[in-house]
């Protein structure tokens, strides 16, 4: 009978009198689905989560768990009633007990219930048998964010909500955390919506990710589809994805840029021919060739590790970026000429 | 219903504790021995005292707010100006006219309303090394005005109420614009700018700061015996007393007394008390532990005032009650005339 | 659900500010019935020579409690030498000796035939010694008994501000080259205002009510003025001008507090200043001027009541053996826990109310009700007598009850609340400011675990503040112990504390008798402080 698991309907969602995010609907289908919501800050992924776990009241539209309606312009059930845990960015442990009774503290409420999540498990888990006995001032912010994580996940909410989860973990801990937190999200199928500024992490952790601009969400697609099909000028740019050039449809799976040439692919959408579109060009779509005629001017060069990022001119001084392979040396400078391989074929091809 | 009948009981428990037989006082007037005088009442009468020590004017605000459901009886307070200005106010009642306080008290210092308990005189002290019998001969009140003593008097402040009733008395006798002439001369007579309490204007003559001083007569006595200490009385013998307008109507007499509060609920209980602090018993006891005059004949005030002389003239002449009734205008000439 | 939920902690808070706020706006509203007996002339010398004192009185006390306060927190924060230690908790002993028992001590010290007469004689033979023994009496008395009872506000805010001051800012001015001199009044003084202005602003309200001290040496100030006004003469128009000034004075300094507070709040939130400052060890006689200094302050503002006050005890034991300790003591100790209890379980409920509702409204409420702390105590327990009157004459017996004034006059009920009315902005600021320490968001953790509201108060609130409100039950102890008008005017028939026991002795120009019951009130007091100490310096 349950149709889908939460769904929000034509939400708006405010901070005091202020709308931060207009006539939002998102469906999570399945229990044990994880969400991911990216968006630059300040945008109002917060307030999403907030008003979700009922930290926040609308005015319009409705929210529904499992088939539940929790919140609306006439109802409201408190916070904690709700049985959705909220793990905030900045550390919320309770500062006058120690990590051990903080994580504690969240497990009271799943006393009643069947015992498939242990205290000393999640500790183990999120790396924080150290620290057991210290008090929250005595942490780090990581470990005192992954001590937030273990309190929530150990109130076995019907719904998970963590904003920001791993900001302040270390950058060398963060993909083994991220690992360890999908296996036990999975594991325990504990539905979860994410809310990030990273979109690696996005992409890893999320079942589906949603993309909220301009207080609007853009986009609400599996993590492969947003990376690759991104619907809007506005989320190619959020994800900074490439840039668009300007490019006229010549055939089928063609298309004519002034300075490029002819470029080479399958439109995922169709365009009729002649029109004029805006292409998505990103850095791994050109090829470096010396030999190649197409000579466009270095005007930076960036070292990335495993990749150069050169960002060339084009005649009518467009710049674009361009990804090569770190493992031979390039010397190409500042001022110099850098070829391009040509046909340029992309293998799928965006515009707008 | 009855929660609430509970409750109030409770409460009217705690806030009163009502005994059958008592009497209550809302005393100005503190003096340690009291505890053993009304001890000694409910000793003979059964009646238990109960009693709320106080700054004077709070306690007549509480009695005033209370209204009807003031549970006091007896309003003690020293001075009679204070006593006046409580019956102007209406806050005692009349009942203190049995025969026995009538034939205790002299008429001059009781009305029906309130009773003096005990005497004191306020009078002049000097310093004999300084100031000589002839200066001294035929000393008034209004004297003190006299340029002669000018940076050579010491005496307390204008909102003291002892200065307000003398000064009440001089407006009764001589006019309010007399007493306003006198008020100024007095002031340029000062010695110093008024401050203490009387013991203080007692000590500065003592100490050589003024010649003369005014001030009430159980000080002294309070400072010779000893109870301040062997410094003080050194000091107190460096002094003498000298009792002022004994050729005309006397020295200036006050009381320290009490008053039936209208709403009295002991109102017995309370005249038995009076009578009983009249009596010759509880008159010893008062005059020895404070120092003061007696009210009734028969009883010897404390050796040390006896010393300081008794036969002297006292003001029977102007009415006590007539401070009260005066005060309001001595408060305003002595400030007219500068009196800090 | 919610709505019903909300309204219950906000009507609790609403009512509590209310009960506060009722003899407070008595106190004026009353003034606005018109009477009045005395001629304007008199009124007009009145109330300039009432401002005048007033102002004299304030801007005396802020001077003296700004050099012994300051000066006192520089030298033990900055510095090391012997005995520093010792003084930085000694310091605020001053806190147990109330301004009334100082005043006593310093008249029975210096005045003719005094103390310091007896140990002259003592030490050089009979003498003439009354003229060369400085007179501490009238306005210099009130200033210096007022100065040395409440420099410890000063002393413990302003250490504070220094111990948590930056290393930085100290550095930064070695680092400028200044001079010690100029690190000083560059630096480590204009970092530590907002809170100095803190503990100044708290120093000149209850300068401006007091009445114990100036009513003794007799001065005629704001207070003395409404005091006399109101209460013996009915003259509300007079008292009306006068407390419209004392309201202006009032009211001036609470926002001033109120606003450095929150500036030395930000001051001592920006951490990175817990490095243990390097403190310079003087050597010398610069230790032993930094010695003399502190132990100058502890023995004027302590040392020196307590040995008068013992030393009267000694010469004249009488007084003490005649005491009745034991009663006053657990009259004492029945005000202090009754009063205690009382105040905290309502600050507490208020502030989670406030809290909970986050209602501008309320929390304007809450502000103006606190303010009852600045209002002398005399006239609040003169104003809840009023009130408590017109309530019972105009409401109660409308219902046909009989009387609820023996209720709430002359019991120890009333004097409970009128305790409450005046002491709650020291419960309610302490509890208020141990919750601005609580994150918001640590409620809504606690709400998304499954918490009701309820729980949250008992299982997270109170056992984060346990320290805060021991710290508040004690400071509530000390300001109970002390006080005495509203103890005066408003206790039942036979009771009587250390503090009414010395204000009847001393009333009666028995500073001997009163001596007894005021070093059993420093001692009492002083046990209270130390308990607490550590929490009060903070280290």
């Amino acid at each position: 009978m349950i149709k889908n698991f939460l769904e929000i309907e034509n939400v708006t969602f405010n901070v005091g009198n202020k709308s931060k995010v207009n006539n939002l609907s998102l469906t999570i289908e399945n229990e044990g689905d994880i969400i991911c919501l990216l968006g630059p800050s300040g945008i109002g992924k917060t307030t999403i989560l907030r008003t979700i776990a009922g930290l926040e009241k609308i005015q319009s539209g409705k929210i529904s768990l499992k088939n539940k309606i929790i919140s609306s312009k006439n109802i409201h059930l408190d916070p904690e009633k709700r049985n959705i845990s909220l793990s905030f960015q900045d550390n919320c442990l309770f500062p006058h007990y120690n990590v051990i009774q903080n994580i504690e503290f969240g497990a009271a409420r799943n006393k009643k219930k069947k015992k498939d999540l242990n205290v000393d498990d999640v500790i183990r888990f999120l790396n924080l048998e150290h620290v057991k006995e210290k008090f929250p001032h005595e942490i780090s912010s990581g470990e005192a964010q992954r001590a937030s994580l273990a309190r929530s996940l150990l109130s076995k909410p019907d719904l998970l909500l963590l904003d920001e989860p791993l900001s302040n973990v270390d950058q060398s801990f963060k993909e083994e955390i991220q690992v360890k937190l999908k296996k036990i999200l999975t594991e325990l199928k504990i539905t979860t919506i994410i809310v990030t500024h990273d979109s690696y992490e996005a992409f890893y952790l999320g079942t589906k990710c949603g993309i909220i601009l301009d207080g609007q969400l853009k986009q609400y697609d599996d993590p492969y589809n947003v990376y690759h099909f991104p619907n809007s000028v506005e989320v190619v740019n959020f994800l900074n994805r490439g840039i668009l050039i300007p490019a006229k449809v010549t055939g089928e799976n063609s298309l004519e840029n002034d300075d490029l040439g002819t470029i080479k692919g399958n439109f995922i959408k169709h365009y009729p021919k002649g029109s004029d579109v805006q292409l998505l060009l990103q850095p791994e779509d050109l090829e470096h060739d010396d030999k190649s005629n197409l000579k466009l001017e270095v005007v930076d060069r960036k070292f990335r590790g495993t990749n150069f990022i050169y960002t060339l001119k084009t005649l009518s001084n467009l710049l674009i970026p361009v990804f090569v392979h770190s493992h031979h040396i390039h010397q190409h400078e500042v001022d110099e000429k850098f070829g391009i391989k040509r046909p340029i074929i992309i293998d799928h091809i965006v515009c707008f | 219903m009855k929660k609430i009948t509970i409750i109030s009981l409770f409460f009217a428990l705690i806030s009163t504790l009502t005994l059958a037989s008592e009497v209550n006082i809302f005393s100005a007037r503190h003096y340690d021995s009291d505890i053993q005088l009304y001890e000694k009442f409910t000793a003979k009468t059964g009646i238990k005292v109960n009693v709320v020590s106080g700054k004077a004017k709070a306690l007549e605000k509480r009695i005033i707010e209370e209204g009807a459901d003031c549970i006091a009886d007896l309003y003690i307070t020293a001075d009679a100006g204070r006593l006046g200005a409580a019956q102007a106010k209406g806050m005692l009642q009349g009942g203190l006219s049995s025969a026995a306080i009538k034939a205790a008290v002299p008429k001059n210092f009781r009305t029906s309303q309130w009773v003096g308990i005990a005497k004191r005189a306020r009078i002049v002290y000097f310093a004999p090394e300084r100031v000589t019998g002839a200066e001294l001969a035929g000393l008034t009140y209004e004297s003190l005005a006299n340029p002669k003593w000018k940076g050579r008097l010491v005496i307390r402040k204008s909102n003291n109420i002892y200065n307000q009733s003398l000064v009440a008395s001089l407006v009764k006798n001589n006019g309010k614009k007399a007493a306003a002439s006198w008020a100024k001369g007095v002031v340029s007579n000062m010695a110093r700018t008024p401050k203490g309490n009387d013991r203080a204007q007692i000590m500065a003559v003592a100490a050589g700061e003024a010649d003369i001083a005014v001030a009430n007569t159980y000080y002294l006595a309070l400072m010779l015996s000893g109870k301040k200490g062997a410094e003080q009385e050194e000091a107190a013998k460096k002094v003498k007393p000298f009792f002022p307008n004994q050729d005309d109507r006397g020295t200036h007499m006050n009381i320290s007394g009490a008053g039936l509060l209208k709403h009295a609920p002991n109102k017995a209980n309370a005249v038995s008390l009076v009578e009983f602090l009249l009596s010759s018993e509880a008159q010893e006891h008062i005059v020895n532990n404070t120092f003061e005059y007696p009210m009734i004949q028969g009883v010897s005030p404390h050796p040390l005032v006896v010393a300081m002389g008794l036969d002297f003239k006292q003001d029977l002449k102007t009415k006590v009650a007539s401070y009260g009734a005066k005060q309001a205008d001595a408060l305003e000439v002595m400030l007219e005339a500068g009196w800090k | 659900m919610l709505l019903k939920k909300i309204d219950i902690w906000y009507l609790s808070s609403f009512f509590i500010s209310i009960i506060v706020a009722v003899p407070i706006i008595t106190v004026f509203l009353s003034f606005f019935e018109t009477t009045g007996n005395y001629s304007s002339i008199l009124k007009d010398t009145f109330l300039y020579e009432y401002i005048f004192n007033s102002i004299i009185l304030l801007f005396g006390v802020l001077l003296l409690t700004f050099i012994i306060g300051v000066g006192c927190a520089y030298i033990v924060s900055f510095y090391k030498f012997p005995g520093v230690n010792f003084f930085k908790w000694a310091l605020i002993l001053s806190f147990a000796v109330p301004a009334y028992i100082y005043a006593y001590s310093l008249t029975a010290f210096f005045e003719n035939f005094g103390t310091a007469f007896s140990i002259l004689k003592n030490l050089f033979g009979e003498g003439d010694y009354n003229s060369s023994i400085p007179k501490f009496d009238g306005m210099l008395g009130a200033i210096i008994s007022i100065s040395f009872s409440l420099f410890g506000y000063v002393y413990v805010l302003t250490r504070a501000s220094f111990h948590y001051q930056s290393q930085n800012l100290i550095e930064l001015g070695k680092n400028l080259g200044f001079s010690k001199k100029k690190s000083f009044f560059k630096i480590i003084l204009p970092s530590a205002r907002p809170a100095i202005v803190a503990g100044l602003s708290l120093v000149a309200m209850e300068t401006l009510s007091d009445f114990g001290s100036v009513s003794f040496f007799g001065i005629s100030t704001l207070t003395t003025g409404i005091y006399n006004a109101w209460i013996s003469f009915d003259d509300l128009t007079l008292a009306n001008r006068l407390s419209f000034f004392l309201l202006i004075f009032i009211f001036g300094l609470f926002i001033l507090e109120n606003f450095s507070r929150r500036k030395a709040q930000y001051h001592s939130l920006s951490k990175g200043g817990f490095k243990s400052k390097s403190v310079i060890t003087l050597t010398g006689y610069k230790s032993l001027l930094a010695f003399s200094f502190c132990f100058f302050v502890f023995f004027i503002s302590f040392l020196f009541p307590v040995l008068q006050m013992l030393y009267w005890t000694i010469i004249f034991p009488k007084h003490f053996i005649d005491l009745k300790i034991t009663e006053l003591f657990l009259n004492t100790i029945l005000l202090v826990l009754l009063s205690s209890i009382v105040l905290i379980l309502f600050a507490f409920i208020s502030n989670y109310g406030n809290r909970v509702s986050k209602s501008k409204f309320l929390e304007a409420l809450t502000t103006f009700s606190i303010s009852g702390y600045a209002i002398p105590g005399i006239i609040l327990a003169v104003a809840f007598i009023t009130f408590i009157s017109w309530f019972d004459n105009n409401i109660v017996r409308y219902f046909g009850i009989n009387t609820i004034k023996s209720i709430f006059i002359g019991s120890i009920l009333g004097l409970v609340l009128v305790y409450f009315v005046r002491f709650y902005s020291l419960a309610s600021n302490g509890i208020k400011s141990g919750y601005l320490k609580i994150n918001y968001s640590i409620d809504e953790s606690s709400y998304l675990l499954g918490y009701s509201k309820f729980k949250t108060f008992t299982d997270v609130h109170i056992p984060y503040l346990k320290n805060s409100i021991f710290l508040i039950g004690i400071l509530i102890a000390i300001e109970i112990i002390k006080e005495l008008p509203i103890t005066l005017i408003m206790r039942p028939f036979n009771f009587e504390t250390f503090a009414t026991t010395a204000y009847v002795f001393a009333s009666q120009d028995l500073l001997e008798a009163a001596a007894a019951p005021s070093l059993l009130l420093i001692i009492i007091a002083s046990i209270f402080i130390l308990t607490t100490s550590r929490y009060i310096l903070k280290d």
